[in-house]
C-alpha cells in the first residue's frame, strides 16, 4: 500500500454519483469519467460500490504487463498511469486482463483511459477529485494514520484473492475491525451464478459500452 | 554433466540476451551493403553527406535493437506473430484483399484515430507526419548515394533525376517542377515547424498534456524537430539572401541536430513510428478472426473475438499471471461480482 493513497469504504457509498461528476472535471482526462459506480443489486437494494484503479503492486500492474505497446507507465511512487497517447494501439488487452474491471477504451480513438489517481493533483499534494467531493467519506485520500485520526480503530485491507492468486494493491478497502488482518478480500472472479458459456458466432451478441470488440473495418 | 547443462543453459541465455545486438548488427550491415550497391560502388556517394549516412547506419542498428527488445516481451511477441501472420496470410488476402491497404491508408497515412481524439491534434500531427515523410524520402536516398541529380550541360538548367544510377525523370531547374524538386526539404521544414510548434505550445499550456510529462520524452522530440527544420531553412536563407554567409556554421549545426535526433530516435517518443504499425496487425488479426465471439460468462455480452481472448489468456499465462480466466468475464461483471462478494462476505448487508 502506498503512503498517501485512496481508501474505499463501499459500506459508506450512497450512490450519489458525485465522484463520477467530479472525475469528469479532472484536468488530465477532461469530460470523461474514469471512476465506475456500480449498483450491486439493482431493484432489490440501494447498495452501490465505487471502483477506482487499485494500482496493483504485486503482481505489478497486470494491465501494464500485458500491454503489447509498452504504453502503460508505472512511476516509482506506485501510480499506474493511463496509456501513453503516442503508444496505445487500442487493443483492449488491459481492459480484459484487469481483474478489477477498471480500464476503459475508446475504440475510434484507439486509446485506453483509466484512473491515474488524478496525477495532476496528487503529484502536487492535492487529493483526487473523487475523494475531494465524496460526501460520505466512502472515498478517502490520505495516510492510514490520517484515516485513523478521523475514524478511530478502522482497519483496511489491500490484498485480494483473484481465483486463488493473491493480488496486493496500492489502494486499500475498509474492512470490519474483527476481520483477520492478513485475510485477503474476495476478488469475486470465481462467482458465476449464470454461466453463459461458449463462443458465439459474430452478430449474435449486441456489444455494450465496456467491450473492446469494435466494428470490423 | 551438471557443468555441461549449466553451460548449455548459459549459452541459451546469452543467445537470448544477444539477439537484439545481433539483429542490430545484421540490419546495419544490410544497410551498408545497400548503400554500397545503390551508390554503384560508392561512385555516386556524396562524401559531404557521409555524417548523415553514418548516422543512418547507427539508426538502423538502434531501430532493430530496440524493436527486438520490444517484441521479446510476451504481449508484443504474441501480437507480432499474430499480426504479421494475419497480414501475410494468403487466405486473408483472397478473402479481404482491400483490408490491409485500406488499414494502412486510414491508420498509418491519414491517422483517422487521431481525428477521434482531437481534430486540431490530428491536423498538427498530419503536418509533422507528411513533413517528415517528405524529408525522409529526400534525405535518406540522397545521403546513401541512391538519389542523384546530373546535368548533361554541366550547370543546368536541364537536370536528370536518377535513382541507383538509372534516370527517373528529366526537368528544367528553372521550372516549377525544378523549384519543388530543389526546395522539397524547405517545404517539409515549413510543415514540421507548424505542427511541432502547435504541440509545443499545447504542452506548455494544456494541463492534460502537462500531466506527468517528461522533458526528455515529451519535449526533446518537438524541440529536435523544430531545431532541424529551422536550421535547414536558415541554410536556404543563407544561400539566397546572405550569399552563403554563415553557411558553414549552419551546416554543422544542422548536421549535429539531425545526427543526434537519428541516434535518439529508437529510444524515445519517436519509437512510436516503429510501434504504430502494430495497430494494423492487431486490427487485422481481430478482423480476420471476427467469425467467432467470446461472450461474458456471467452476462453474455461480447468480450472480444475468441481468437483474441485466447491470445490474451496465453499472454497472461506466459507472464505467470495465474488469473487468466478473468478474461472470460466482462469488466462490469468483474466489478459487480467483487462488490457482491464484499457485501456478502466482508461487510454483510451494508
Amino acid at each position: 500500500m502506498m503512503g498517501r493513497t485512496i481508501v474505499i469504504d463501499p459500506g459508506r457509498c450512497i450512490g450519489c454519483q458525485a465522484c463520477v461528476s467530479a472525475c469528469r472535471e479532472c484536468d488530465s482526462h477532461r469530460g470523461r469519467s474514469m471512476i465506475h459506480l456500480d449498483y450491486l443489486d439493482q431493484g432489490n437494494s440501494v447498495a452501490s460500490s465505487p471502483t477506482v484503479c487499485m494500482h496493483c503492486e504485486d503482481p505489478l500492474a497486470p494491465c501494464a504487463q500485458v500491454c503489447p505497446a509498452e504504453a502503460i507507465l508505472v512511476t516509482p511512487d506506485g501510480v499506474v498511469h493511463d496509456a501513453d497517447k503516442s503508444r496505445c494501439i487500442g487493443c483492449g488487452n488491459c481492459v480484459n486482463a484487469c481483474p478489477m474491471g477498471v480500464p476503459k477504451i475508446d475504440l475510434a480513438a484507439k486509446l485506453q483511459f483509466k484512473c491515474n489517481l488524478c496525477y495532476d493533483r496528487t503529484s502536487y499534494g492535492l487529493a483526487p477529485m473523487c475523494a475531494t467531493v465524496c460526501p460520505t467519506g466512502s472515498i478517502f485520500y490520505g495516510t492510514l494514520d490520517e484515516l485513523r485520526s478521523e475514524r478511530p480503530g478502522v482497519e483496511v485491507a489491500s490484498t485480494f484473492d483473484i481465483d486463488g492468486t493473491i493480488l496486493s494493491t496500492g489502494v486499500a478497502v475498509v474492512v470490519p475491525g474483527d476481520r483477520p488482518r492478513d485475510l485477503p478480500l474476495p476478488g469475486g472472479a470465481g462467482e458465476h451464478p449464470r454461466v453463459t458459456g461458449s463462443p458465439q458466432p459474430a452478430g449474435h451478441l449486441e456489444p455494450n459500452a465496456d467491450n473492446v470488440l469494435g466494428e470490423p473495418l | 554433466m551438471l557443468l555441461k547443462r549449466h553451460e548449455q543453459h548459459f549459452s541459451f541465455h546469452s543467445i537470448g540476451r544477444m539477439r537484439p545486438v545481433v539483429a542490430g548488427i545484421v540490419t546495419a550491415l544490410v544497410l551498408c551493403a545497400a548503400i554500397y550497391l545503390g551508390s554503384r560502388g560508392l561512385h555516386n556517394f556524396d562524401s559531404a553527406l557521409a555524417p548523415y549516412a553514418i548516422a543512418s547506419v547507427f539508426l538502423a542498428f538502434g531501430i532493430a535493437y530496440r524493436y527486438t527488445v520490444w517484441i521479446s516481451s510476451p504481449g508484443a511477441r504474441r501480437l507480432f506473430k499474430k499480426g504479421w501472420g494475419a497480414a501475410l496470410s494468403w487466405q486473408n488476402m483472397r478473402r479481404a484483399p482491400t483490408a490491409l491497404p485500406r488499414m494502412i491508408a486510414t491508420y498509418l497515412g491519414f491517422q483517422k484515430f487521431l481525428g477521434a481524439r482531437s481534430r486540431s491534434r490530428w491536423a498538427a500531427h498530419q503536418l509533422i507526419f507528411w513533413g517528415c515523410v517528405l524529408a525522409a524520402l529526400i534525405t535518406f536516398p540522397l545521403s546513401w548515394g541512391w538519389f542523384t541529380f546530373t546535368s548533361p550541360t554541366g550547370s543546368g538548367p536541364q537536370y536528370s533525376m536518377n535513382l541507383w544510377g538509372f534516370s527517373l525523370a528529366k526537368f528544367d531547374a528553372l521550372s516549377v517542377v525544378g523549384w519543388i524538386a530543389f526546395h522539397g526539404l524547405d517545404l517539409a521544414a515549413v510543415l514540421v515547424i507548424a505542427g511541432a510548434t502547435y504541440f509545443l505550445v499545447r504542452r506548455m499550456r494544456d494541463r492534460e498534456a502537462g500531466t506527468g510529462q517528461r522533458f526528455g520524452y515529451d519535449l526533446v522530440p518537438l524541440l529536435a524537430l523544430i531545431i532541424i527544420s529551422v536550421t535547414g531553412l536558415l541554410l536556404t536563407f543563407s544561400s539566397v539572401f546572405l550569399h552563403g554567409g554563415g553557411y558553414q556554421f549552419l551546416a554543422v549545426l544542422h548536421m549535429a541536430a539531425v545526427v543526434l535526433t537519428l541516434l535518439y530516435l529508437p529510444f524515445g517518443k519517436f519509437f512510436h513510428i516503429a510501434q504504430r504499425p502494430a495497430a494494423v496487425g492487431m486490427q487485422l488479426f481481430k478482423y480476420t478472426e471476427h467469425g467467432s465471439v467470446q461472450p461474458c460468462r456471467v452476462c453474455g455480452e461480447p468480450i472480444d473475438t475468441t481468437a483474441y481472448v485466447e491470445n490474451l489468456r496465453g499472454t497472461m499465462q506466459d507472464l505467470k499471471l495465474g488469473f487468466d480466466q478473468v478474461v472470460l468475464t466482462c469488466p462490469r461483471c468483474k466489478r459487480l461480482a467483487r462488490g457482491q462478494a464484499y457485501r456478502t462476505e466482508v461487510k454483510r448487508g451494508f
